[in-house]
This record gives C-alpha cells, sequence and structure tokens, in this order.
C-alpha cells in the first residue's frame, strides 16, 4: 500500500470510531475505538501490520510530538491551577508510587497462583 | 510579516523545531528531566511571547498537529498486535494486572484531590493521567477536565514514574520480569516502557502491552466517574 493509502485507510478507520462513539447510548472515546477496529483487523489478517508499517511507525515513534499543541495550551489553564501546583506535583507522585506496588504485587500474585495450579492440574 | 505568523506553516514549524531541539539536548545530557514534549511546550510559548503570538493564532497549525492524535492513537493498536505472543502467555497477568492497577490510580488520584480539596475540574483532568497521554487526553474531554492540565500530568507522571521506579526495582530486589513489566507500563506508560527495554526484552514487552489494556481500562472505569 503506498502511504497515501495508508493514511486514508487509518484515517477512515478513526472515523468510523467517531461514528460508533456518537451511536454508543454512552460515553466512551472514538479514537479509543478506533485502535480496538485496528486491533481486531489485525488478528483477524485483514490488514497486515506490514502494509501500513510507513504511516503507522512514524506515528509510534513520534507519538510525544502530537500531543505538544495540547500542552501549549497551558497558557490558558495556567491560572485555574497556579494555586494548586504543589497537590498536583504530589498526586502525579504518589499515585505512580501506588499504582507501581499495587501493579506489582497484583501481578506477582496472580503469577504465583497461575504456577501453583498448573503443578496441580499437571500433578493429578 | 504578520502573514508569515498566521501561516499554519509557522506554528507547526517552530513547533518540529523545538521538538528536535529538544530530542537533541535530551540525548546529548541523557537527563529525563529534559524531556522532548516538556522542552517544545516551553520553546513554543517563549517564541509566542517573543514574537507576541495568541494562542488562538498557534492553533491554526497547532489544530493541524493535533488532528493526527486520532491516527497516532489508533495505531497503539499495531504496538499490542507486534506482541501477541506474550499477550497469549501472559493473558491473565496483564488483564488483571492493569485493570487492578488502573483502578488503584484513579481511586488514589480521586481520594488525593478530596484530601487536598482540588477543584472539580481539576480532579477531573488528573483522574486520567497515569495512562498513555493521547489517550488520557480522550478521557479528559469525555470527563469534562481541562487537557492541557491532563497533558502535563501525564507528562509529568511518565519521567516521574521513569525515575522512581528503578530506584524501587534495585533497593527492593524486583526480579520477577512479568511483574516488572506490566507495572512499569501501568504506572508511567511510555515512558515507564522505555525504562522497561532497558531492563529486559520481556519487561518491554509486558510493559507495551500494559500501555494499551491500562488505557482501555482507565477508559472504562471512567465511565462510573461522569
Amino acid at each position: 500500500m503506498n502511504i497515501c493509502m495508508q493514511i486514508a485507510l487509518l484515517f477512515f478507520i478513526c472515523l468510523l470510531g467517531q461514528c460508533i462513539s456518537l451511536a454508543l447510548p454512552f460515553p466512551f472515546p472514538g479514537n479509543i475505538i478506533a485502535m480496538l477496529i485496528l486491533f481486531i483487523l489485525l488478528l483477524t489478517k485483514v490488514i497486515k501490520p506490514e502494509k501500513i508499517q510507513d504511516f503507522t511507525g512514524f506515528l509510534l515513534s513520534n507519538m510525544a510530538f502530537f500531543f505538544v499543541p495540547a500542552g501549549v495550551s497551558i497558557l490558558e489553564s495556567y491560572p485555574i491551577m497556579k494555586d494548586s501546583l504543589l497537590p498536583i506535583f504530589l498526586i502525579c507522585l504518589l499515585s505512580t508510587i501506588i499504582t507501581f506496588f499495587v501493579t506489582f504485587a497484583t501481578v506477582k500474585l496472580v503469577v504465583t497462583w497461575q504456577t501453583k495450579h498448573k503443578k496441580t492440574v499437571k500433578g493429578e | 510579516m504578520q502573514e508569515v505568523i498566521e501561516s499554519p506553516l509557522f506554528s507547526i514549524a517552530i513547533t518540529i523545531t523545538g521538538y528536535e531541539i529538544g530530542k537533541w539536548l535530551n540525548k546529548k545530557t541523557n537527563n529525563p528531566l529534559l524531556n522532548p514534549i516538556l522542552f517544545d511546550i516551553c520553546f513554543v510559548i517563549l517564541i509566542m511571547q517573543l514574537l507576541d503570538i495568541s494562542l488562538e493564532t498557534y492553533n491554526i497549525g497547532g489544530s493541524v498537529i493535533n488532528m493526527l492524535l486520532a491516527p497516532a492513537t489508533a495505531a497503539l493498536a499495531v504496538l499490542m498486535y507486534n506482541q501477541l505472543d506474550a499477550l497469549k502467555k501472559n493473558m491473565l497477568p496483564v488483564f488483571i494486572g492493569t485493570s487492578v492497577g488502573a483502578l488503584s490510580a484513579m481511586t488514589s488520584i480521586f481520594l488525593m484531590c478530596k484530601l487536598f480539596g482540588l477543584d472539580e475540574n481539576i480532579t477531573l483532568s488528573l483522574l486520567p493521567k497515569s495512562v498513555t497521554t493521547p489517550i488520557a487526553i480522550e478521557i479528559s474531554a469525555q470527563l469534562g477536565g481541562i487537557i492541557p492540565i491532563t497533558v502535563a500530568a501525564a507528562v509529568f507522571t511518565g519521567i516521574m514514574g521513569m525515575i522512581i521506579c528503578p530506584i524501587f526495582i534495585k533497593l527492593f530486589h524486583m526480579k520477577e520480569s512479568v511483574s516488572v513489566g506490566i507495572a512499569l507500563g501501568t504506572c508511567s506508560h511510555v515512558s515507564g516502557t522505555s525504562k522497561a527495554v532497558e531492563i529486559g526484552e520481556l519487561e518491554g514487552a509486558m510493559a507495551g502491552l500494559s500501555i494499551g489494556f491500562a488505557g482501555i481500562f482507565t477508559v472504562i472505569f471512567s465511565l462510573f466517574f461522569l
């Protein structure tokens, strides 16, 4: 697929995601639906990943760049957050640490349970 | 001169320039605090102040870049598909780990926001900040949060995770590859994943998968915060 076709295909998938998002009775972001559609298309081999890799490779390797304009808009919202900078900093820091340990402990539990489970199955 | 500044090409060109300088500086100094995104945001704001460009004018070109967030988010599917084998082998740990992780992130953020008595708007902007920025932006918009605050918090969370988590991993001798990978990807998305890749291949694959799944679970859980 040439690069223009790849761009068009991805844009169509995003638009389809937005259509579905509008039709749903509850709010669910269109871009996430588009991600799920593309994942299903890849799983079912309708699209081969190498067919779209020029465009997806470009998007994935420059991901951070695309949200710079959203970040620049901080100019507008800075007055709202300027009195809460310290709490926001602490919340970011602490929630990251909490999430890290909770996730680590959860996965460890699941893996330990799975290994035990497999052993008992094999033992029978 | 005014016409030149108002051309969408101008904002796109300065944004790319700032990003490339930021990437170069980040590589040169190897300092995670010198993040290309943060640098670029400051660079663009500086140029806007110097040339007296309004946010509205910047966004003529900025919105073109912003538009590409949609296909970039969709492209995360390719990232998940590339780790399909790793996913098949660790389906249960990935699912349970990322869902419990996403829930603990949102709950801890929510409780701390209440504790500090933050505005409703700021709380809603911070809730999705543990997941990858393009997904966090979508959730924030859906919840009625302030998107730039979400972007800043998500980027900052990534940097925090990247700096602090490796210290914990060493300190507590965390050796379980699957657990370390999923924890890194869930708590600090792409930045955490880049650290996980440095630790090992399985860690990297697990972290990469966790970006997508933690994102999806956070979208689902945020339905209940509306």
